[in-house]
């Protein structure tokens, strides 16, 4: 798609404004009632979807140009969570706010108009391998020591995929750690790429650098096809996002299934395979990643063309799936918590395909710091509100992003990964 | 004030405008007449007296009187008046007597509207009301010569809040001729002509037309922005089917819970709080009933109706009266079909009165003063409390204060109303009074009470104490009235007429 | 930018660097607007573009911001939630004044039931915190993500509930009003300090000025906070909502009950209505689902509620035969929920409509009593949060013959607005949805009185072809407005794509009072001197001698 293929959705766009705020049927209280955290934070209905379908329509009408002043801050102080498009599509089926973010996105690239931390941390990809700025020889430090095959060199149906924040930030590795180790124990036969493994290339892709997304890509696919990978497993929401989703939009995933580490963790309760032998007595409220849960539908490949009926309602032919968030993985990681003893699960007011963003996302945490961490604060408060002890979530980013904020947040509400809950209760 | 020359003159070009000679007056005793009312307003005679049949002679009138410069002073209600708006304050006026724009124009039961001429009083409105199945909901007691135009205009609180969404209502649309001379239309009266019985209503609403809401310019305005020739009211179902309650308490809080949990659920028809001096003036028919109720009836009184109309009205009275009982259960009180000798039948028949000759405030002692303002129900105790202290260092018996308060704006507002009974043949008394009534008002304004009728030494102090308010009306009132004919010296007009 | 350098300085002085925006892609997304191709010429998507933008964060930065624009006669209008042709620049050269800063619920007084809010509180929001205490608002017929303040104060203001809770109108008690020349005025009991519980007085009311029947739209100063009342809800503190989405919908308890009822013919539904503002049932009361057209909504609303389904799903759906059976039972249908108080009401309130509905021969359509489709209308016409389903076909929608009156009235005109629309979409250009396309509140102020019969067109704002049939549509219906009498309705002032400047400097002529315009330009004369609001505020034309 390019910018242009949205162009009649910017026409159709009626600026309601659904996409500033929760789902409205959903809203419970003043204080979260929003959805879209650029909007939020910003106060300026430009920063909305419908304010960028606004300026998107203007930019393709030559109103003004890709270089004019505030269009890079309007495209990118966004974490591209989805809100914005869940919330429109209750009741516009195919409008596409996000892809048409997405492209715009792209579409500032294209034309050279780049904003200066996202150039810096793509030139980190390109030279590294990883999103992180660091050096890729470090990259396997956090399974140091630990008996796990390699499958950069040998074959094996199941890869962990720890993904570029798992692999450097030295304070969250041990998640990674304790997760492969859990899949061990429960006789899972799992692998790991090390310090060979690579970016998914997802953040790229959000940040509009089409090219490098391919590239790792299709490096990644080739690799677990070498490895005889059946199945890819992460702890990483943002990587789970690009191995399930975008890899399979750009036909490059076939034959392997994508599983976030929960929905493992799930089937090994189940069957009997993880044990608890602790109880936890702690009260928890449950963050959904967005890209775990509303963005984490299948793709399904669709190649069909506008069909109207009745004169001018707009169909398309053949059926044209639709990827609202019904179907994101949200009981999958609230069963799992209810299952570990003394864990008391309190919900959010925003939750499931109608989440609050941590904030990290989208390239925000990089060129906008103030904006994401504001975003997480807005999410801590939410925890808070809830009387809960603690925040867990499914995602590294998310993680990182709470933990940064908690200091300034006034809260003292603790961080968790659902990982670190399952371990310990084990 | 003008001379008899002037006098003659002014009668004399009158007449050309309204050719009957039943229609002007300037003999001593009409002018008289129109000269005070029963309030401490200072008499003022005016000069003159019409009675207009018809719209176009008052279009007349209000014309002659821009060219002229001459004040006009409408009014449509019969006596006795208690507000001082009806009297001049200015010399030379001519009283504009509408009692003779006495018809009904026009019924509707199936939208529920009556359109009424000004002299129409409720004693002539509601039993035709009652022929077509309705009835206008009415304030507390109106006399017989009350207009209903004029009750709706000046914003008397009706008893049943339910029926009012907003202040102004049951008043819809109305005509009204301005006094630079206009005749407007109001509401959506504008677009369509309500008052053609040949054609059908189209539409109801009062607001408009288009972008600004005339009627509320003639709201409480006391004649000071034009003359109303006819006006809509919206009309309640006649109930089939209507009992009275009431809820007797030795103190007030227990009943405004009470009133605040029926105007929650909406429930119940009629409902306002009286304290025993009020009630026994309304339910007594004579002065030794109403002394002896005075002493017997408990110290406050929940007053409440609950009707049926025509559809399962014994139905409706039965499980509203169930669940109102429940609540006043919770609250520690009884809901009683009688209290003392005062039984609902008898409030029935009191509340459905509009024929009174003598008002029930002055059956007391024969004279009265009342202040009464808006505010919310719940800070009502204060207001008695502060009335009461005043009243006190002004040696006038608390015993003796009527207390009346009736919720408005379906809960949002409560009309907070203190009546003084006084025998006006006591000079004495009268001077108590007098003192009381300033010092009582400028009491409850420093307690915040909101006097949105400003009568009489209220409307300097509430306009005193808003000037932006004032300085805006003004500004609206040199459109509408630029030569200031209007009811000079009433409201925000502080000076005579041909103010600037 | 073409403001002058000193000027813009003095307004970003006013609000912060942050809050002033200048620069063409900010201002582009404030120039996009709804319904703009049925405006503008050649199916333009932006009204012109505003000089700046600015976000005032107080009253007092609104009154600085309006004495700046004063002194340089620059024209500026504010806007709540901004959705519309009406929150745009109507003019070169005009500031825009986002209240999206002031986004407050003041107080919630759980005793007198008001609420006293900014510009920015939605309906939404004020309806999660209402109900917290036992209390609910009215929302607005384009739903819960629009301005309760802006409909009180600026904008027409009915909708669903407004048979219980009035129209938006009506619930406007104090407001906060700065002026056009920057003077700040509060109206009734606020005015003195004593509080919000009262709009109107001391005396005949300022409030009277601010909004007539449809509000000036924004053109005669801004208002930066107000008290609406609220209304009882017997319901749960929190609105349950279960399901998947789209298809969410309420388990509420059984004292609140929702039904489409039906009629044989609109002698009947009239005579329904009459025999329901009588009864004094009803919570809500509403032609909603035939908002999609007589012969598309009850196929699109079944089709809607099974989250499985998507729009390419209606064209299957509509050859259903149990669907086109349920299409014809509700041709002559609206929505209604009761709401009990107690348990003695909500039986008392069934048997009356049951009475009403065999008076008139009306039933209850069983299948919108099925219990996922009633508890989806709960949700709908409670919360009001799927409006954007107006505009699901493809994104064009707007209405015509936008009249509210009596029953009688209404469906006297029924029958010609949905032929002058069924002969349009024959073209199929505009969307062939029935004849009957018309939506509106069945109460349409508090008590009762009015329903409101919005005909509704709709078309594909990308299809320079199907804007212009649809302009050709309403100009049609306009005319035939015109020749059965009516008024041009609530919504006219839209249709100005085709209008010269001459038409619409006269179009005031043809009013029935034309004197209105002369005494809204002297009231305009005396409130915005330097006339800095935009034509929204209708006004006789200065060179015009009486009327």
């Amino acid at each position: 798609m390019s910018l242009e293929q949205y162009s009649a959705d910017m026409k159709r766009c009626i600026r309601c404004s659904y996409c500033k705020w929760v789902i409205l049927s959903q809203i419970k209280s003043w204080r979260f009632a929003r959805g879209c955290p650029s909007e939020a934070f910003t106060k300026i209905h430009t920063y909305s979807a419908s304010g960028k379908m606004g300026v998107s329509l203007a930019l393709l009408e030559g109103r003004f140009n890709y270089s004019s002043e505030g269009l890079l801050d309007i495209a990118y102080k966004c974490q591209l969570c989805g809100s914005c498009d869940v919330a429109c599509k209750v009741c516009r089926y195919f409008m596409e706010p996000l892809e048409m973010m997405r492209e715009l996105r792209a579409r500032l690239v294209e034309e050279g108009q780049l904003v200066p931390e996202h150039m810096f941390t793509i030139d980190g990809l390109r030279a590294e391998d990883n999103m992180m700025s660091k050096t890729k020889g470090e990259r396997g430090n956090w399974i140091q020591g630990c008996d796990v095959k390699s499958l950069a060199g040998e074959k094996g149906p199941v890869l962990f995929h720890a993904g570029c924040r798992l692999s450097f930030d030295e304070e969250l590795s041990p998640t990674a750690r304790k997760a492969l180790e859990i899949l061990k124990k429960a006789g899972v036969e799992v692998g790991v790429m090390g310090k060979d493994e690579t970016c998914c290339g997802g953040r790229a892709y959000d940040l509009g650098y089409r090219g490098e997304f391919t590239k790792y890509a299709e490096h990644n696919t080739e690799a677990w096809r070498s490895a005889g990978v059946k199945t890819v497993v992460t702890c990483c929401s943002d990587c789970y996002y690009a191995f399930k989703v975008l890899y399979a939009k750009y036909g490059l995933r076939k034959n392997v299934e994508v599983l976030h580490v929960t929905e493992f963790l799930e089937r090994l309760v189940a069957e009997g395979k993880i044990k608890f032998a602790r109880k936890l007595p702690m009260k928890v409220t449950y963050h959904d990643p967005c890209h775990l849960g509303r963005l984490a539908e299948d793709y399904a490949p669709w190649n069909g063309k506008e069909k109207k009926i009745k004169g001018q309602i707009v169909t398309w032919e053949p059926k044209r799936p639709i990827r609202r968030g019904a179907n994101g993985i949200y009981e999958t990681p609230r069963s799992l918590l209810r299952s570990i003893p003394g864990i008391e699960l309190v919900e959010m007011e925003r939750t499931r395909e109608y989440a609050w963003c941590c904030g990290a996302a989208g390239g925000a945490k990089e060129a906008y710091p103030d904006f994401a961490l504001w975003t997480a604060k807005e999410r801590i408060e939410e925890a808070q509100s809830t009387g809960a002890d603690a925040l867990v979530t499914a995602c590294p980013w998310c993680e990182r992003n709470f933990l940064d904020a908690v200091p300034s947040s006034g809260s003292n509400t603790a961080i968790y990964d659902i990982v670190d809950l399952v371990g310990q209760a084990m | 004030m003008i001379d008899a020359v002037s006098h003659r003159k002014l009668s004399q070009e009158l007449s050309k405008i309204l050719p009957s000679s039943e229609q002007v007056f300037d003999d001593a005793r009409s002018l008289e007449e129109y000269s005070k009312d029963l309030s401490f307003t200072p008499a003022i005679r005016p000069g003159c007296v019409v009675r207009p049949k018809t719209g176009e002679e008052v279009r007349s009138i209000v014309g002659w009187a821009n060219q002229t410069g001459t004040p006009l002073v409408p009014v449509s209600s019969g006596p006795p008046h208690f507000r001082g708006d009806t009297v001049p304050s200015v010399g030379g006026a001519v009283i504009v007597d509408l009692s003779g724009l006495n018809r009904i124009v026009r019924i509707d039961r199936r939208n529920k509207i009556a359109i009424v001429e000004p002299g129409v009083t409720f004693d002539q409105l509601q039993p035709e009301l009652a022929r077509a199945g309705m009835v206008l909901s009415m304030p507390l007691l109106p006399r017989r010569s009350k207009s209903v135009v004029t009750s709706l205009l000046e914003r008397e609180p009706i008893l049943i809040p339910r029926f009012q969404w907003q202040l102004l209502d049951p008043l819809r649309f109305l005509e009204v001729v301005w006094g630079n001379g206009d005749t407007l239309r109001t509401g959506e009266a504008g677009a369509y002509r309500p008052i053609d019985a040949d054609k059908p209503i189209m539409q109801l609403a009062p607001f408009g037309p288009v972008q600004v809401d005339y009627y509320r310019l003639v709201s409480a305005a006391q004649g000071t922005m034009g003359i109303v020739m006819w006006a809509a009211a919206k009309c309640e179902v006649l109930p089939t089917v209507h009992e009275f309650f009431f809820v007797p308490s030795d103190t007030l809080n227990p009943l405004i819970d009470l009133a605040y949990k029926v105007l929650r659920v909406r429930f119940g028809d009629e409902l306002f709080i009286m304290n025993n001096a009020n009630l026994a003036s309304v339910a007594g028919e004579d002065r030794e009933e109403i002394e002896r109720l005075k002493q017997e009836l408990p110290n406050w009184v929940l007053v409440l109706g609950i009707a049926g109309r025509n559809r399962l009205p014994e139905e409706r009275v039965r499980f509203q009266r169930e669940d109102i009982s429940g609540m006043c259960q919770d609250l520690g009180l009884k809901l009683l079909s009688r209290v003392c000798t005062v039984n609902g039948t008898q409030m029935e028949q009191l509340l459905g009165q509009c024929n009174r000759e003598t008002p029930w405030k002055l059956s007391g002692k024969g004279g009265g003063q009342d202040i009464f303002f808006l505010t919310t129900l719940d800070r009502t105790p204060e207001f008695i409390e502060a009335v009461s202290a005043v009243s006190r260092e002004e040696k006038y018996s608390t015993a003796d204060i009527g207390i009346y308060l009736q919720p408005t704006q379906q809960g949002a507002s409560c009309h907070c109303e203190f009546n003084f009974p006084f025998d006006p043949g006591n000079s004495s008394q009268r001077g108590i009074v007098s003192g009381l009534y300033r010092r009582a008002s400028e009491t409850l304004l420093k307690h915040d009470a909101f006097f949105s009728r400003p009568y009489g030494i209220w409307a300097d102090m509430v306009y005193n104490r808003d000037a932006q308010t004032t300085m805006t009306l003004k500004k609206i009132k040199g459109i509408f009235d630029p030569n200031n004919i209007m009811n000079p010296g009433r409201l925000f007009w502080a000076e005579t007429a041909r103010e600037g | 930018m073409s403001l002058r350098r000193d000027i813009y300085q003095a307004l970003e002085d006013i609000v912060g660097p942050e809050y002033a925006l200048v620069d063409e892609p900010f201002l582009d997304s404030y120039a996009f607007q709804w319904g703009t191709e049925l405006f503008r010429p050649n199916g333009n998507k932006f009204m012109p573009r505003p000089e700046a933008v600015l976000l005032p964060g107080s009253a007092g930065e609104v009154q600085a911001i309006a004495r700046v624009c004063n002194k340089h006669k620059i024209k500026y209008k504010a806007f709540s939630t901004g959705w519309s042709v009406y929150a745009a620049p109507y003019t070169e050269g005009q500031i825009l004044l986002d209240m999206r800063r002031l986004d407050r619920i003041l107080d919630i007084d759980e005793k007198n039931m008001f609420a006293v809010i900014e510009p920015n509180v939605i309906g939404a929001t004020l309806q999660a915190e209402a109900m917290k205490v036992g209390l609910n608002t009215h929302i607005i017929g384009s739903g819960c993500v629009s301005s309760p303040l802006a409909a009180a104060t600026s904008f027409l203001g009915h909708g669903p509930d407004s048979l219980f809770m009035g129209q938006a109108a009506e619930n406007l008690l104090a407001a906060e009003w700065v002026l056009p020349t920057g003077d700040i005025v509060r109206t009734g009991s606020l005015g003195a300090g004593i509080g919000w519980f009262c709009g109107d007085g001391p005396g005949p009311s300022v409030r009277a000025i601010i909004r007539g029947g449809s509000g000036a739209r924004g053109a005669l100063g801004v208002f930066t906070k107000c008290a609406v009342k609220l209304y009882p809800w017997p319901g749960p503190a929190q609105l349950p909502v279960e399901g998947t989405i789209p298809a969410y919908h309420s388990p509420l308890p059984p004292q609140i009950k929702a039904y489409t009822i039906a009629f044989p013919d609109w002698g009947a539904y009239a005579d329904a209505h009459y025999k329901i503002y009588d009864a004094e049932i009803g919570y809500i009361l509403h032609r909603q689902y035939n908002k999609l057209g007589e012969d598309l909504g009850p196929a699109f609303f079944m089709m809607y509620i099974d989250p499985t389904k998507t729009i390419d799903d209606l064209e299957e759906m509509l050859e259903r035969p149990e669907i086109k059976k349920l299409t014809e039972e509700m041709r002559v249908s609206t929505q209604i929920v009761l709401c009990g108080m107690t348990q003695g009401d909500i039986a008392w309130q069934e048997r009356a409509l049951g009475e009403i509905l065999a008076e008139t021969g009306g039933w209850k359509v069983a299948a919108m009593s099925d219990p996922m489709m009633e508890k989806f209308t709960l949700l709908y016409l409670i919360r009001l949060g799927f409006k954007g389903l107006n505009m699901v076909f493809s994104g064009g929608y707007r209405g015509s013959f936008s009249q509210k009156g009596t029953p009688d009235f209404a469906v006297g005109y029924r029958a010609q607005a949905a032929s002058v629309l069924a002969k349009h979409q024959k073209t199929g250009l505009i969307v062939e949805a029935g004849g009957d396309s018309m939506m509106g509140p069945g109460g349409g102020m508090g008590g009762g009185g009015h329903i409101g019969f919005e005909q509704f067109c709709f078309y594909d704002p990308s299809d320079l072809a199907s804007i212009n049939a649809a302009l050709d549509y309403f100009e049609d219906a306009a005319r035939e407005a015109k020749r059965l009498g009516l008024t041009s309705g609530y919504e006219a002032r839209i249709f100005e794509a085709r209008l010269t400047e001459q038409e619409k400097r006269t179009a005031f002529l043809s009013a029935p009072q034309p004197a209105l315009y002369r005494y809204q330009r002297q009231i305009k004369d005396i409130f915005d001197p330097n006339d800095l609001g935009d034509d929204q505020y209708a006004v006789m034309p200065k060179d015009r001698k009486g009327a």
